[in-house]
């Protein structure tokens, strides 16, 4: 049986051929695992083949086989093809775990295929539909308006803000609009630690909603304007506490494929991306940061996919909650490269609200089991989804970002 | 696009629910190929069943309507064997991944279908043996071969599949207890012990009606729950190494050094299975290297019995020295090393060495053969594989006691390429035609294999196994076209 590029019409997905062919149908993909004298290791990863249980959703074999059945043109476009595309997280377990020269790409070749499906007359998500049909004049996915970008910021706090700084802290859109609490904790925060830094009015959408549902065309504009910020106000480096954003601005806007997209919108250059909680252990390093109090609770931490799979941030965030004077730190079963996925990404909580939610009450429930009394973790996205999943389930768990533990009991030395 | 007929979808939602099914293309693509050259063939249906008895009523459906069953958990078999030859349903038993025991003492376990290596080694090692109290191993172990995680433990031992114990206990087919099948008629046999009991412990000493269902390719029905024999992991493991000039001299090594029963396994890879990832196209090893690469594990409850293993094994390697075998001094790379003593690792489950630029596709001549016809087929093989332009990549392995043992060529190719799958398929269909009359067999074998096989298969051996067919599965309706019979 020979694999044949016969559908010439599928163009992003036919840039990527080569790459897509290398997929050996090994199923590696569809199950996390790892052994050795001081690991055992065993469980799903993947969140979309958990719940839809069929080949086509399990890891990315399904889709490679799906992306293949579409160059070959051995089955059609169909609204079923649209559900497999878009109820994927693009968590990246399933690159994890893939051992062939496909897996740098396997995250691209879901947009691509995405970009694809956007061109069919398939049943893309009403609600991806309906976000996307604003944020190129909103330049937010929540359909609020650009002009309250900034509500979130108290008044005082703004004036007193410099206009040009070493640092622009770009809040994102979910903190932006939806969890203001997170947005004023991080200011508050580089205020104590006395960073130099400023909020912008003009910061967009990072593009990650785009990228991720593979939207490129639209995407482009955001990627342009979010580029000349650094220039624009000074600063020589982006810090968020977004995972999303973080892993859009420091990966897609400045590597090449297949880890970003500087083949199709150059690449950012002379820029810095941080992560709040890069900061903060880089400060705690140079011992420059005191508690002023402590967090006396037992502590499990959520890895965002976004800053652990997708950018492999996995101490960073543990390292800074280990600081923290009287906080426990107790790890799920799942964790790490091998974590669970809250459901929220890849434009599923958006598209698939009630299967978001599903997941995330399996990761409460897996949080739960470890004995604390507080998931954290670091992105508001994840925090929303979590959140929302431990109210609906009735959990005596709470949450909390890292950001929000750590503002209140520090200080620079 | 949907497939299929509606009233027969509606019945099996009504089965299984109707998340469990699905009759569209977009569900049904992943299950039309595999790794190999087989024919992608679009199946009308998949259904997920959770239970023994939603199997039965999907399998008394079709049984009356004459719809081919395949049985499928994780498809990674290397012979198209779940590739729906005739369309028809493709049962998926994922859903069916419960480990329902394990005995420590009388040291078996009791899975369904979807149980995963994965998920069973890491129960098994979690599992500490106890000897009247007092713990004596640190978890026990299963036959893992060469495979995914995500591979079906049930499946792959069914087929005659391979582990890393083979060399101690043999292939894992001969560790199979008891088990539980549903035939294609829809009613359910329990087969061994379990059928008087629960205990799932042997099949001896009643009448082995297990090999209705052991290397049959899923053709003579369902096996929803099997027993298989588990040993407490030995503390201590080492591997020893050593190289040859040929064929033929690593053979005399392996079949002395077998004959001691003293490891876990012995394997030689040629130079180009050797190589990471292997030669695609065909290059010439270095005239300096050696043709072969052998590594063999011992394991031991301590220092003491690893260091007797380790000495004997020194003598067998020196004696075939003075005796003039070309064997040569190699050092086993360390990662390699680790992997093997740590098993089960990804390392040896790994499809990495196999698939690397090449194009996607993986097959081979999976055979079991006596030991002493290796060097010859090898020679043969070697010749066909270059013929073809491809890397005579082969492996032997000894299977339990030197009687016989693995002889395979993993073979990669481009699928994108449809001269490169040709030019894989004719050189591997020459390989068994050229060692049927040496003694071996292949195994898991494609419907290319079997067909070859039935060619020169004995009168009444092929007469026998057409009544057992018809007797168990009258309609034709389990995995059809798989044995080359019907």
């Amino acid at each position: 049986m020979s694999h044949l590029l016969n559908n010439k019409e599928l163009k992003e997905l036919g840039k990527i051929y080569d790459w897509v062919s290398m997929c050996t149908h090994c199923g590696n993909c569809k199950y996390g695992y790892e052994y050795g004298s001081n690991s055992n290791f065993a469980a799903m990863l993947c969140v979309q083949g958990d719940k839809f249980n069929f080949d086509s959703y399990r890891g990315s074999r399904g889709k490679v086989s799906l992306a293949r059945s579409l160059l070959h043109n051995r089955i059609g476009w169909s609204d079923k093809v649209a559900h497999v595309l878009f109820t994927c997280t693009s968590c990246g377990a399933c690159q994890q775990m893939c051992e062939t020269d496909i897996k740098p790409w396997i995250l691209r070749m879901f947009e691509a295929l995405r970009y694809e499906a956007w061109k069919q007359n398939v049943a893309i998500p009403e609600n991806i539909k309906a976000w996307s049909s604003t944020i190129g004049t909103l330049y937010n996915p929540y359909k609020e308006p650009h002009e309250k970008r900034l509500d979130w910021l108290p008044s005082d706090v703004r004036s007193s803000l410099p206009r040009k700084a070493e640092y622009i802290y770009f809040a994102g859109c979910t903190a932006s609009y939806r969890r203001k609490q997170l947005a004023r904790a991080t200011v508050s925060l580089l205020q104590k630690l006395k960073v130099d830094f400023t909020v912008v009015e003009d910061e967009w959408c990072c593009a990650s909603p785009l990228l991720r549902t593979g939207q490129y065309d639209l995407a482009a504009k955001f990627v342009e304007h979010n580029k000349t910020l650094p220039e624009k106000y000074g600063a020589s480096a982006f810090i968020t506490t977004c995972a999303g954003c973080y892993r859009t601005l420091g990966r897609d806007y400045m590597m090449d494929a297949p880890e970003g997209y500087a083949d199709k919108y150059g690449k950012m250059t002379g820029v810095k991306v941080l992560h709040t909680t890069h900061l903060i252990e880089e400060m705690l390093n140079k011992g420059e940061i005191e508690f002023t109090g402590s967090f006396n609770k037992k502590v499990t931490y959520h890895d965002p996919c976004h800053l652990g799979r997708h950018a492999e941030v996995y101490e960073t965030p543990r390292n800074v909650l280990k600081a923290v004077p009287g906080l426990e730190l107790v790890e799920m079963y799942r964790n790490k490269k091998f974590s669970f996925c809250c459901g929220a990404g890849g434009g599923v909580r958006g598209g698939f609200a009630d299967y978001s939610l599903e997941t995330a009450g399996k990761r409460v429930k897996e949080a739960e089991a470890t004995g604390a009394e507080l998931v954290t973790s670091a992105c508001p996205f994840c925090y929303t989804n979590l959140a929302d999943a431990i109210e609906l389930s009735k959990s005596p768990l709470k949450m909390e970002d890292i950001v929000e533990i750590i503002e209140p009991i520090v200080r620079k030395k | 696009m949907a497939r299929g007929n509606n009233e027969i979808l509606a019945t099996l939602e009504q089965i299984v629910g109707p998340e469990y099914v699905s009759n569209e293309e977009a569900d049904l693509q992943p299950y039309t190929w595999d790794m190999t050259w087989a024919e992608p063939r679009m199946p009308d249906y998949v259904v997920m069943p959770k239970t023994v008895t939603e199997i039965q009523r999907v399998l008394r459906l079709a049984n009356h309507r004459k719809i081919p069953v395949v049985p499928y958990c994780n498809g990674t078999n290397i012979g198209g064997l779940c590739v729906p030859e005739e369309g028809g349903i493709i049962m998926d038993l994922k859903k069916m991944d419960r480990i329902l025991k394990i005995d420590p003492e009388t040291c078996y376990a009791v899975i369904e279908p979807g149980v995963s290596h994965a998920a069973f080694s890491a129960a098994l090692k979690a599992t500490n043996p106890q000897w009247k109290g007092e713990e004596f191993s640190k978890g026990f172990e299963f036959g893992w071969g060469v495979h995914p995680a995500s591979a079906s433990v049930l499946a792959m031992a069914i087929n005659h599949g391979i582990g890393h114990l083979n060399g101690r206990i043999g292939v894992n087919s001969q560790l199979l207890s008891s088990m539980e099948v549903v035939l294609p008629t829809g009613e359910v046999a329990k087969i061994g012990s379990c059928a008087y009991s629960d205990s799932w412990h042997s099949f001896l000493p009643l009448p082995r009606m297990d090999g209705l269902f052991t290397g049959w390719l899923g053709t003579t029905g369902i096996v929803t729950k099997l027993g298989v024999w588990i040993f407490p992991i030995r503390p201590y493991r080492d591997v020893l190494s050593v190289a040859a000039a040929s064929a033929e001299d690593i053979t005399k090594y392996m079949v002395r050094w077998r004959h001691y029963s003293l490891c876990d396994e012995v394997t030689a890879v040629s130079w180009w299975l050797a190589q990471i990832p292997i030669t695609f196209p065909y290059s010439p090893k270095p005239a300096d290297e050696p043709e072969f690469f052998s590594y063999t594990v011992i394991s031991g409850w301590s220092e003491e019995e690893l260091a007797y293993k380790r000495k004997i094994w020194e003598e067998v390697v020196a004696k075939e020295k003075a005796k003039g075998t070309k064997l040569i001094d190699f050092e086993y790379p360390p990662e390699a090393k680790r992997g093997r003593t740590e098993l089960p690792s990804r390392i040896v489950g790994s499809t990495k060495n196999y698939s690397k630029s090449c194009g996607g596709g993986i097959a081979w001549p999976g055979t079991f053969a006596p030991c002493k016809s290796w060097p010859i087929l090898y020679e043969k093989w070697k010749e066909i594989y270059i013929r073809h332009g491809l890397s005579p990549a082969t492996r032997f392995t000894d299977y339990q006691g030197a009687h016989y043992g693995m002889l395979r060529c993993m073979t990669p190719f481009n699928k994108r390429d449809p001269a490169s799958v040709q030019a894989a398929r004719d050189a591997m269909v020459e390989c068994v035609r050229a060692g049927l009359p040496e003694g071996m067999l292949p195994y898991k074998p494609p419907v290319e294999y079997q067909n070859e096989l039935n060619a020169v298969a004995d009168a009444g051996y092929m007469y026998l196994m057409a009544k057992i067919k018809d007797m168990l599965d009258p309609n034709n309706i389990m995995n059809p076209g798989k044995l080359g019979i019907r």
